[in-house]
């Protein structure tokens, strides 16, 4: 890699936008949700965490986020192998398609859920509700987050060679024991940040959630859904305060997932 | 030795059987679990009512009984629930929100005869809210048509109480209640075409839209009683202008007997609706806002005489000024043509809207 000390007028006016531009769409509002949680002092925000819907509200958004990366982490990793080992029909269209969740508005998305499994749906569920229920927000989380580990591996699966594979194999390797021996140490930089921006964005979803789980205090209501409801309240300390919190949750995670790179990346030196 | 990994899977262990169990109290004898399933607004008021409710049918039955709640915007809380949410209660903001799950199979024809005042748990008035001493001197709906003056009403596409408000308008201009404008019909659609004309903001709800105000946006807010009050008693800085003529809200509530069929919770969820129209829900209905319906309580606020007093005491500082001219939906001919007539694809704020917003 080369670096160049900015000496033109024109690489050093790049510089002041790019920080420019991140001060004003990111940290400027992070400076401001700090402050307003902290505009009342300690108590308020106690206060807000002592209420029962609020730490519910963050256990099922922990848990179900937690169980939606689970679940893309493993049909992720499918869906990447799949796309990248096995050739057939619409596997172009299909690999085009993986990407929906990202153009796709999550609200209406939420709204082809009720669609689907609501009262008279398609799918109607015979027994266990689903939307309206914890798992119609899993299902909207899982939804919403799904491309990100398909994303991220199928590149790196991409540029190992079918030929590793096969030499494992003929020296006696399982399938399972060439993936945790050969493919896995390759993809795992990748998958890690893949499951990393797969649980941001699933703590983070609003929009599909509000749809689909019908916000019942204390059963239904996740950490964003509650912000919402706090700012409609006119409860500002509350909704700034569980807003930082979810802001630390994500910039822990980021953090966590750095310091767990470097770590990969030293033992393999 | 105790590793960390042992207590971080504990707590993982913990923290995911406790996610998946809605809240309630320890060792109680079969507690039965009631839905309500609101519109935004009221949720200070069920606040209050809620526990009395619970101490209420502890008393009566011994049983325990644990409410579910959950507040979003009234057509959205009603498509949701005839879209599968099982709720119990429904409380809206107005009537064509329950009619839609009439229409959907979910709650009997006959559920105004239910409850003692028609349907109807709580009453507003459409009114406007000004800056503080009201500078620009706007003193009823007349001030909204001058030039000049930013207008804050919510959305009625999206809004069903915002469809309040513009038939308020509408309705005061033909009894002649907006100055410079005739009192017949051709008046009142000029009316509303020059108040159109000076709305600033369109918000998705009225609370929203009452927000938007609150934060310094616009010089008069077409807004709710109970909007005004609820939010002076939290410390807004805003004067409640009462028109002359103007309309008279009424919010529904209703038992979803689909559901509470399904659930065999009906006693407890007509005991609950019943409940909302008893002195001390009434009375915490008045002390955030909300015109009550049940008169001896309206007494106690200073719509008649005096009351008797109960659990809840009435808050003071709230008066509810008489209307000279107050008039219902029935001015328009009830919901389905008042809405035809107006918020249709057709209807005539439909147009006007349009006709604004192209200019």
């Amino acid at each position: 890699m080369r670096e160049i000390t900015p000496r033109s007028p024109i690489a050093i006016l790049l510089i002041v936008i790019v920080i420019g531009y991140a001060a004003i769409l990111f940290i400027a509002p992070l400076v401001a949700v700090v402050q307003g949680a902290f505009a009342g002092g300690l108590e308020p925000i106690l206060n807000t965490f002592r209420d029962p819907s609020v730490v519910h509200a963050f256990q099922v958004t922990l848990v179900l986020s937690g169980a939606a990366v689970a679940i893309n982490a493993i049909l992720g990793l499918t869906t990447a192998w799949v796309l990248t080992r096995h050739r057939f029909r619409g596997r172009k269209l299909f690999d085009t398609l993986v990407d929906i969740p990202f153009v796709f508005s999550p609200v209406i998305a939420g709204y082809a859920m009720i669609v689907l499994f609501g009262r008279d749906g398609w799918l109607a569920p015979p027994l266990v509700p689903i939307v309206f229920a914890l798992p119609g927000i899993l299902l909207a989380k899982v939804f919403v987050s799904l491309p990100f580990v398909v994303r991220e591996v199928q590149p790196v699966l991409q540029t190992i060679a079918p030929e590793q594979e096969e030499a494992a194999a003929t020296i006696g390797a399982g399938s399972f024991t060439t993936f945790r021996r050969v493919i896995l140490p390759e993809i795992r930089t990748a998958l890690l940040y893949g499951v990393v921006l797969t649980f941001a964005r699933a703590i983070g979803e609003f929009g599909a959630v509000a749809v689909v789980s019908g916000n019942i205090e204390g059963y239904t209501e996740t950490a964003t859904s509650y912000v919402y409801r706090a700012l409609n309240d006119r409860s500002t300390v509350g909704a700034y305060s569980v807003s930082v919190t979810l802001c630390l949750l994500s910039i822990g995670i980021l953090v966590l997932m750095s310091s767990l790179r470097r770590r990969l990346n030293e033992q393999e030196r | 030795m105790i590793r960390y990994s042992h207590i971080l899977s504990l707590l993982t262990f913990l923290l995911v059987v406790s996610a998946f169990a809605p809240i309630q109290a320890q060792d109680a004898p079969a507690p039965v679990n009631l839905t309500l399933a609101g519109y935004a607004v009221p949720r200070e008021a069920y606040g209050d009512i809620i526990p009395l409710f619970q101490q209420y049918w502890q008393e009566q039955t011994g049983q325990q009984v644990i409410v579910l709640e959950s507040y979003q915007a009234s057509g959205a809380q009603s498509r949701a629930v005839a879209g599968g949410f099982e709720a119990d209660i429904v409380a809206l903001s107005i009537e064509p929100d329950v009619t839609r799950l009439v229409d959907a199979g979910l709650i009997s024809e006959d559920w105004k005869s239910e409850t003692p005042y028609d349907g109807f748990v709580t009453r507003s008035l459409v009114v406007l809210a000004v800056r503080p001493g009201n500078p620009l001197g706007i003193t009823g709906w007349g001030g909204l048509a001058n030039e000049n003056i930013q207008v804050i009403t919510p959305d009625p596409a999206t809004s069903g109480g915002a469809q309040w408000n513009i038939l308020a308008a509408y309705g005061a201009a033909r009894h002649g209640a907006a100055e410079g404008f005739s009192a017949d019909d051709t008046g009142a659609e000029a009316f509303l075409r020059a108040v159109a004309a000076n709305i600033e903001v369109l918000d998705r709800d009225g609370r929203e839209s009452f927000l938007t105000f609150e934060r310094g946006i616009g010089d008069v807010a077409i807004t709710y009683e109970n909007e005004v009050l609820g939010g002076q008693l939290v410390g807004g800085q805003y004067d409640l202008i009462i028109p002359q003529s103007t309309i008279l809200i009424e919010n529904p509530v209703a038992v979803v007997d689909t559901y509470v069929d399904l659930h065999g919770t009906r006693e407890v969820a007509e005991a609950f609706v019943q409940f909302l129209f008893a002195a001390d829900a009434q009375r915490a209905f008045a002390n955030h806002g909300f015109r009550p319906v049940n008169p001896t309580v309206g007494a106690e606020y200073g719509l008649v005489d005096e009351g008797t007093p109960g659990a809840v005491t009435p808050n003071t500082t709230i008066t509810f000024a008489p209307v000279d001219d107050l008039f219902t939906i029935e001015e328009f001919g009830g919901w389905r043509e008042a809405r035809a007539a107006f918020f249709g694809d057709e209807g005539l704020f439909t147009r006007i809207i349009a006709e604004v917003q192209g200019q």
